[in-house]
């Protein structure tokens, strides 16, 4: 009879292990043994769960239109910007597709502008007229030097979200809210210590005095930036110190702002303050009012929109915050197929349409604007139409120039705000001082090598 | 009978002879290519690019000790460097403590339920950090938070998470909760090993409790004590994702940035791989440094 060379017994370190090691074999030969599958591969890389659930639905339609075509998408999640910046240093294994978010798109335009890891799609934007069929200003972020090196996944227009009901009781109508001169008096009136202990139990707006979020977003609206067009540091400009000066007077002149609970605005400590009534708005951009759907659906009907206050009467209404692009890397294999997915993505009418319904994100496709479902009354927000408020101000997005300094700038931007709104050193100080130190980093890589 | 097989071909007899010098080689060589691989040819690499700056994704220009000149001139650095001083302070001092007693503790005869007790206390160490850091954020939190909600009765509202003085001393206080468990096994072990004759040759020298764990204990515990020190300073000089998700990346005002956070920042986030790889080597030698002089302190290379 076959026997065995070694069983149970005789195997040196007894059964389980044994058993082990054979699950593990097994396991492995499964695993690796899976055939590839027949035709040509288009790799799709993606950061965000809510973007992979749509494509995965969205990709078997790709295939049967493009027969031969396996698209394999990979959502790495947070590290999927990592894995990427690791797959361009080497040359090697960068997928063919792959989407960026718009704080991580500056370090992969350092160097010099050819070596850029992304195909310059301009040549086919503008061959196949979808430059005027998108919001142009949306390009500014994922663009350099004149090269478009990805497509808008979405404009992110910003609104204050407002609680009626608080703002009612202390006797503010939001809709009479038109700049943040007003905005300024109805959160006076809103801020209150509702129990008489002394402390303030609601204040009219939660900002984020941590980070450069909330603060870049006013900056964006008023039309400023931390680089310009050319890529020269106007973080120290004047229109940049008045709007710091406003943002820290909100906390500390005004005293009607708190900073946020938690981390950052999608915080769990910041929806339980929310559910508590501690805040009474946001400035809030499309995506976030999908985060706030899932996360805290009991808030359903309390919830209003406007546009945010302007800095001056029939001033520009709106910012812009966050952002994704979809971008064709130099080592994508097949750039017809690529462009033809990345189109099917991007700019695919029933596609955007059902990317609104799950994730409330406005579109940069002019033409799917006028879908019905944007006008659709939403009961998260008590019957608002609230596609038609973000479409209404889309328009008027202001630019956000991309620099590959970015990444470093907004670090210390972030330590800049802590420090003006916690009053160690004044909005000016701490502007300048940051713009001198990026200015410095600048001139040393120019330094080193010269102006690329 | 194979024997003679053997002499009558030459051949096979040669490869038999051959294979017994090779043999050795061949075993020992899969931890050698690992080692090269994965250990050697990157420690190398980044020491030749630690002299270097890269200039985008393809070339790179040669720096020489620039990139040390400059960041011993770099205050965000010097920040981390101090931030992550405090935390192996407060682990050393802290931690360990704690975690010896808890060993001492759960090494008693006069404690019950001791399984379900070291079960309890090692469990935080199962939890990844990712994880032990979302739950902090929410015990942490300034308003709402299970700690304030105690420090409240003292009548003040802690800005652990907020304020720049609070952040390192709440990222030692999860290192506590997570780690005190996993040490205090280590001890265990090492009070489990401590032969009883000693303690009983003690009492009868009329040794009380104390002067038995002062001169008996703790002498015993010499070596396990040296490992804990020295894997504990090596894991708190290289603390990453616990305080860059408690802190969302060091805020504010990088109170709460370690010198690994500040490589990463500076490796992934701002392209600067030559300066991050210098910060890797600064830090291996502040470990190499550290740890030769907490081995020496604590005696390991004495011959006993």
């Amino acid at each position: 009879m076959f026997r065995l060379p070694i069983d149970a017994e005789s195997f040196p370190l007894g059964k389980g292990p044994m058993v082990m090691l054979v699950l593990f074999l097994v396991s492995t030969l499964f695993i690796f043994g899976r055939s590839e599958e027949a035709g040509e591969n288009l790799e799709f890389w993606i950061f965000a769960n809510t973007h992979y659930e749509e494509y995965q639905a969205r990709v078997p339609i790709f295939e049967a239109q493009n027969p031969g075509i396996n698209v394999q998408l990979i959502n790495f999640g947070n590290t999927m910007h990592d894995k990427l910046l690791a797959a361009m240093l080497s040359n090697f294994g960068a997928p063919d597709l792959v989407e960026v978010e718009i704080t991580s798109i500056g370090r992969f335009l350092k160097g010099a502008i050819d070596e850029v890891g992304f195909v310059d799609l301009r040549p086919r934007l503008e061959s196949e007229g979808w430059m005027e069929k998108l919001v142009v200003s949306r390009f500014t972020p994922w663009s350099y030097r004149g090269k478009i090196f990805g497509i808008p996944h979405d404009l992110h227009p910003v609104v204050l979200l407002y609680r009626d009901d608080l703002f009612k009781a202390a006797g503010v109508e939001m809709t009479e809210v038109e700049t943040w001169d007003d905005f300024i008096a109805a959160g006076k009136k809103a801020t209150r210590d509702l129990d008489g202990d002394g402390e303030i139990d609601q204040y009219a707006i939660v900002l984020d005095r941590r980070t450069e979020s909330d603060y870049f977003s006013l900056l964006l609206q008023q039309g400023g930036g931390f680089f310009d067009e050319e890529g020269n540091v106007i973080i120290d400009s004047e229109l940049a110190i008045e709007t710091l000066a406003f943002f820290t007077s909100l906390f500390n002149e005004h005293e009607i702002a708190t900073p946020v609970y938690g981390t950052w605005h999608g915080d769990p400590s910041n929806f339980a303050a929310m559910q508590d009534g501690k805040i009474l708005s946001i400035l809030s951009p499309d995506w976030y009012v999908g985060i706030l759907k899932s996360q805290v659906p009991q808030m359903s009907g309390k919830w209003k929109a406007i546009p945010m206050p302007a800095w001056h009467p029939g001033g520009r209404r709106t910012t812009t915050r966050g952002g994704t692009m979809i971008g064709m890397t130099t080592q994508c294999t097949n750039p017809d197929k690529a462009w033809e997915l990345l189109k099917f993505t991007y700019f695919d009418r029933p596609g955007l349409v059902n990317r609104y319904e799950t994730t409330r994100i406005i579109p940069p496709l002019k033409s799917a604007w006028d879908a019905p479902i944007f006008k659709e009354p939403d009961t998260y927000l008590g019957g608002q139409p609230l596609g038609d408020l973000f479409i209404e101000l889309a328009p008027d997005l202001p630019p956000r120039y991309q620099n590959p300094y970015w990444s470093e700038g907004a670090d210390l931007l972030n330590d800049a705000i802590f420090a003006a709104v916690t009053e160690k050193q004044t909005p000016r100080e701490a502007l300048t001082e940051l713009a001198e130190k990026v200015r410095a980093l600048i001139a040393k890589d120019q330094g080193r090598w010269g102006e690329l | 009978m194979n024997y003679n097989l053997m002499r009558t071909k030459p051949t096979t007899y040669r490869f038999w002879n051959q294979q017994q010098k090779i043999a050795p080689y061949l075993f020992i060589a899969p931890f050698y290519i690992l080692f090269v691989v994965f250990m050697g040819y990157p420690l190398v690499s980044s020491l030749v690019m630690s002299l270097y700056e890269m200039r985008g994704f393809q070339s790179r220009i040669f720096v020489g000790v620039g990139n040390f000149i400059d960041l011993f001139k770099d205050p965000i650095f010097w920040k981390s460097l101090r931030n992550t001083a405090y935390f192996a302070a407060g682990t050393l001092t802290l931690q360990l403590p704690i975690a010896l007693l808890l060993a001492i503790l759960l090494n008693s005869k006069f404690v019950r339920g001791k399984n379900i007790l070291r079960l309890a206390f090692f469990a935080p160490v199962l939890v990844a950090g990712v994880f032990v850091a979302i739950i902090f954020n929410l015990v942490y939190d300034q308003r709402a938070g299970l700690v304030n909600q105690e420090f409240i009765l003292f009548g003040k509202e802690i800005g652990w998470l907020n304020e720049e003085n609070y952040v390192m001393p709440a990222v030692i206080l999860t290192g506590v909760w997570q780690w005190a468990g996993f040490n205090m096994i280590y001890f265990l072990a090492g009070l489990q090993g401590i032969r009883q004759e000693l303690y009983e040759a003690a009492a009868v020298d009329g040794a009380n409790w104390w002067q038995a764990f002062l001169h008996v204990t703790l002498p015993s515990l010499r070596p396990v004590i040296a490992f804990v020190f020295v894997v504990s300073m090596i894991g708190s000089l290289q603390l990453f994702d616990l305080p860059y998700i408690l802190t969302n990346g060091g805020e504010p005002a990088d109170a709460g940035s370690t010198i690994v956070m500040y490589l990463y920042k500076n490796g992934f986030q701002f392209m600067r791989l030559g300066y991050a790889a210098t910060i890797g080597w600064v830090l291996f030698f502040i470990i190499a440094v550290i740890s030769i002089v907490q081995l020496k302190l604590l005696g390991i290379f004495r011959d006993e």
